[in-house]
């Protein structure tokens, strides 16, 4: 089990979070307490003041530029600063109603704010912009990233209530015309839409630069299928009811949500997108390292 | 198509209870809510498969056995079957009546009965019921009503001729009743027979009411000559100390033509004795007289055998005889006088059947002794026997009989005495009627044995008999009076103590106190008064078929007895005491045997039955007077030609049974149901 491969996972069990009312509490518990349990940082810190030396080019402040290197080397460059690296973190929060379905453990979508509130902390610890927008078929609501907005992204989070049926296309291509400036988007959602359409929603995010973390969280149930009685089984955002015998379908049902989890897999990654899966009866913890490591990569990009 | 019963049809709506079973299933399933079914959807066919019904052909097998079950309920019946069935007239009860008397014997009449029957049994329908009687004597039901042909003429092979006497009102009573009891409209008997004149009176009170047909098929021949042996006379003759027989064989001649030179045997125990050779004329009797031969020992078996004819059963005459016992009789008289008893003496010397062994004795020689080995006692106008009262009352209480001639010198034991309650009544004083008009007998009980036989006119004028003198009683009122005087005063009376009787005459029997010793009612009264105090029966020689005998009277022995018929059938009869009547019906005719079962040696008791002579006259009857007589129409209505009558909605489904056919083919169609739903079931879990 992976909680047992990251120490201090033992902090970030998803059930006893639930029990945390203040999600800032929450956030720092669980980030603080991954990052203690690490007992390194590798990625943490690292030349966080200065980047790299660049080419003077005509309008850079000459402020900036090298004079040592320029004595040095008798050419002009300019140092670019760790606050350049300072980046725009949007929380893209999927609140349509089948986040709100629960198996055993947590809601998707209460799983769902944990992550969001815990990628905020990050972010706010490491001076990043947080902002925040929820959406179902439509944006719900909008918080510009901003050094201030730390708090207000937890209050969104915490009032976040999935109601409608969603459709990541519509709000998604929205987000894509507001997003000027490129950042990190961490896309929290359950994707149930065809990964074709996902993908097609989802790349207009990528085109601008972004960097794009994507947490596809699900519940035990939508993964192993584990009902056992002949029910009717109702569409939460649809209403659509159809008699299910999951003995008979177990299998195929398995084997199609695999797929569909590969498919998404194979195509994230093909366009560099970073995706993980989040089941939630398992720990945060592997949220943060996707976090981190995708910090890492765009550092190293960079 | 109709239904007898088409409320049943509403379990047609049974049809919807597997889908609503279905649906009902399905709704009251939980709902669980889920994410989203764009997998569930996605998978095709099994995500929706128990909201679709899958197996149509199990639905239909379950649907079609349902509604068969139901309309198999519903007693379902074709009308155009029914109006075909009511132009024939329905179905039949048949009652079968076949003559199995001794005269059906006669040439080809039995096998040509049979014929008949069989014929009529391969006329029936096969919703026809026939009911197969056997009748001589008696009519008993052989097949009960059944519309198995087969077992009515296995019956019909196995029916043989009895021996008994023809008679047509059991029978055609037996037929009434059976028809009687059928729901079925076309009822019809059979009769086959010979139609003997002698089995019909004309009184028997045998109707067929309307409704019932009665058809009638004759077997008999035209022309039927038949000699037979109808009975056969003894005369009696002593010789030398035994019994010399002297047979005599009635022959009767019923043919139209004489018959000469008939050889006529005489058989003894199994032996020819002679035969003799006789002539009869037409419709004429004659006798053979054969030659004395000495009776040697009891049950000696004989028989007649006339010539051969088409009927040989009424040629043979059985008969079985016994040396005849003599009734031993005691007189016990008076001290004065020799000739006291001569009337009496003389008056019982006379008769063979059954001679009387008779002593005379006086009261002072009476001793226990006396009475041993005796019929009856006769007290003949004497004082009582001094000391011998315990000794005659054992004698009577075993079943002797004591004839008490009350003159003036009678005395009986007095009121305190033991035996005393041995006597009917009370004598009292003499009463005199020599002076004016003598007394007579005024009143004879002729419902007693010993009065039966002057029952008829002119048999006998006791009134002729004068009585001067006798003696006065009081009857008791367990005593049964016999005869009384004139003027009211008793003249016999009988008691019964234990198995005996006791007779009181309360006047002489001789010429002192009344002439009747000189009248001719005299020796005919002395003689029924013995007989019936030592309670003779004649010996008889042989019993008609049809006769029932109780054995228990002839027991000697009170072991169980083994009864051999002619035919050789054995049967045990119980002894006495044990709670069985004791009755044997005689119904073959021969020698029946009867032996005791522990009883070794001797010769065993046998019984001769022979023929009801009546059945020798072949004589035929018009079926139509019969037929009259019992149904008020002279010749039997076709029932074909009557007009053709509707079956009743429930005789047209009976008939039918199609009910039967449709739940074994639903009861069929739901087993096959459950094999196929279980393999299916076996394959899909989740069905």
């Amino acid at each position: 089990m992976e909680t047992n491969v990251v120490p201090g996972a033992r902090f970030v069990d998803p059930k006893i979070l639930a029990r945390i009312g203040n999600l800032e509490l929450l956030a720092r518990t669980v980030v603080e307490g991954f990052i203690n349990g690490l007992h390194r940082a590798p990625f943490f810190g690292a030349s966080i003041d200065f980047a790299e030396h660049r080419g003077y080019v005509a309008g850079d402040d000459i402020r900036r530029v090298d004079w040592r290197l320029y004595a040095r080397t008798d050419r002009y460059y300019v140092k670019q600063y760790e606050a350049d690296t300072n980046t725009n973190v949007s929380i893209l929060f999927d609140i349509s109603k089948s986040m709100q379905f629960a198996s055993r453990g947590i809601p998707k979508l209460e799983y769902g704010c944990f992550v969001g509130a815990c990628m905020a902390y990050l972010a706010q610890r490491q001076r990043d912009r947080v902002g925040i927008i929820t959406f179902d078929n439509d944006i719900v609501t909008h918080v510009p990233p901003s050094a201030k907005h730390f708090n207000i992204t937890l209050h969104t989070l915490d009032r976040a209530k999935a109601e409608r049926p969603g459709n990541l296309g519509v709000p998604l291509n929205k987000m894509a015309e507001h997003f000027k400036r490129r950042g990190i988007l961490i896309l929290i959602s359950d994707f149930y839409e065809e990964p074709d359409t996902i993908l097609e929603a989802i790349k207009p995010l990528k085109f601008l630069g972004n960097e794009l973390i994507v947490f596809h969280v699900l519940d035990p149930a939508e993964l192993d299928f584990g009902y056992d009685d002949a029910s009717s089984f109702e569409d939460l955002e649809t209403g659509e009811q159809i008699p299910v015998v999951p003995e008979s379908l177990r299998d195929e049902y398995r084997a199609m949500i695999r797929a569909h989890i590969e498919a998404l897999t194979t195509k994230f990654s093909e366009h560099r997108i970073d995706y993980t899966l989040l089941n939630t009866a398992e720990p945060l913890d592997r949220a943060l390292f996707s976090y981190l490591s995708s910090r890492e990569r765009l550092m190293r990009v960079r | 198509m109709a239904f007898l019963t088409p409320l049943f049809l509403v379990g047609l709506s049974a049809l919807a209870i597997p889908v609503l079973i279905h649906l009902i299933q399905r709704e009251r399933k939980r709902v669980v809510e889920f994410p989203s079914l764009m997998f569930v959807r996605r998978i095709p066919y099994q995500s929706v498969r128990r909201r679709r019904i899958r197996h149509w052909a199990l639905l239909m097998l379950r649907a079609a056995a349902v509604a068969l079950i139901v309309l198999a309920f519903a007693r379902p019946f074709f009308r155009r079957d029914a109006s075909a069935i009511a132009a024939t007239g329905g179905a039949r009860e048949v009652v079968i009546l076949l003559d199995q008397s001794a005269s059906m014997g006669y040439g080809d009449h039995w096998q040509k009965a049979r014929d008949a029957a069989r014929a009529v049994v391969s006329g029936l329908e096969r919703d026809d019921k026939a009911t197969l009687v056997l009748f001589s004597r008696n009519a008993e039901e052989n097949m009960r009503a059944t519309s198995d042909r087969s077992r009515l003429a296995a019956a019909i092979n196995a029916a043989k001729v009895g021996s008994g006497a023809t008679r047509y009102g059991p029978a055609l009573k037996l037929a009434e009743s059976i028809l009687s009891r059928s729901p079925v409209k076309r009822r019809e008997a059979v009769l086959i027979s010979d139609f003997q004149k002698t089995g019909w009176s004309g009184s028997e009170d045998a109707k067929f009411p309307e409704g019932m047909t009665l058809t009638t098929t004759s077997v008999a021949s035209p022309n039927t000559a038949n000699l037979s042996v109808p009975s056969v006379s003894f005369g009696r003759a002593a010789f030398s100390g035994q019994e010399r027989m002297t047979v005599t064989a009635g022959l009767s001649n019923k043919g139209d033509g004489p018959l000469k030179d008939i050889p006529v045997v005489l058989t003894v125990d199994g032996h020819d004795i002679e035969t003799a050779r006789a002539a009869v004329a037409p419709h004429a009797s004659a006798s053979v007289t054969f030659a004395p031969f000495t009776l040697v020992g009891s049950n000696v078996r004989g028989s007649i055998h006339a010539a051969s004819d088409p009927l040989p059963a009424d040629n043979a005459f059985y008969f079985v005889l016994s040396p005849s016992e003599p009734v031993s009789i005691v007189i016990v008289d008076g001290l004065d006088r020799s000739d006291a008893s001569l009337f009496l003496a003389k008056a019982l010397a006379i008769g063979s059947t059954p001679a009387f062994q008779i002593d005379v004795t006086s009261a002072s020689r009476v001793s226990p002794a006396t009475f041993d080995k005796r019929s009856v006692v006769v007290l003949n106008d004497t004082p009582f026997p001094p000391g011998s009262g315990g000794a005659l009352k054992r004698f009577v209480e075993r079943g002797g009989g004591v004839l008490v001639v009350a003159g003036d010198h009678t005395t009986l034991p007095s009121g305190s005495t033991n035996e005393a309650d041995l006597f009917p009544g009370r004598l009292a004083g003499a009463i005199d009627r020599t002076s004016g008009r003598s007394g007579s007998l005024g009143f004879l009980d002729y419902s007693h044995p010993v009065f039966e036989v002057f029952k008829a006119p002119r048999s006998g004028d006791f009134s002729a008999a004068h009585m001067f003198r006798y003696r006065s009683l009081e009857a008791g009122p367990n005593d049964r009076v016999l005869a009384r005087f004139d003027d009211g005063a008793v003249a016999a009376v009988e008691k019964k103590a234990g198995l005996g009787r006791v007779i009181v005459w309360t006047s002489t029997l001789d010429d002192t106190s009344t002439d009747i010793a000189v009248k001719p009612v005299f020796l005919p009264l002395v003689h029924q008064l013995v007989r019936y105090l030592s309670r003779y029966e004649a010996a008889t020689s042989w019993f008609t078929v049809g006769q029932v005998l109780d054995l228990t009277a002839r027991a000697r022995t009170r072991a169980a007895r083994i009864v051999v018929s002619p035919s050789g059938e054995r049967t045990t009869q119980a002894g006495m005491g044990e709670g069985t009547e004791g009755l044997l019906e005689l119904n073959d005719q021969g020698i029946y045997e009867i032996r005791g079962t522990g009883a070794s040696g001797g010769r065993p008791e046998a019984i001769a039955v022979n023929l009801d002579p009546v059945e020798s006259d072949l004589a035929p009857l018009d079926p139509s007077a019969l037929l009259a007589s019992v149904t008020g129409h002279a010749t039997s209505v076709d029932v074909q030609q009557q007009a053709p009558q509707e079956m009743t909605r429930e005789d047209t489904e009976r008939r039918q049974s199609l009910w039967w056919y449709l739940l074994l083919t639903g009861v069929g169609l739901l087993a096959i149901e459950t094999i196929i739903a279980n393999r299916l079931s076996r394959k899909e879990k989740f069905l």
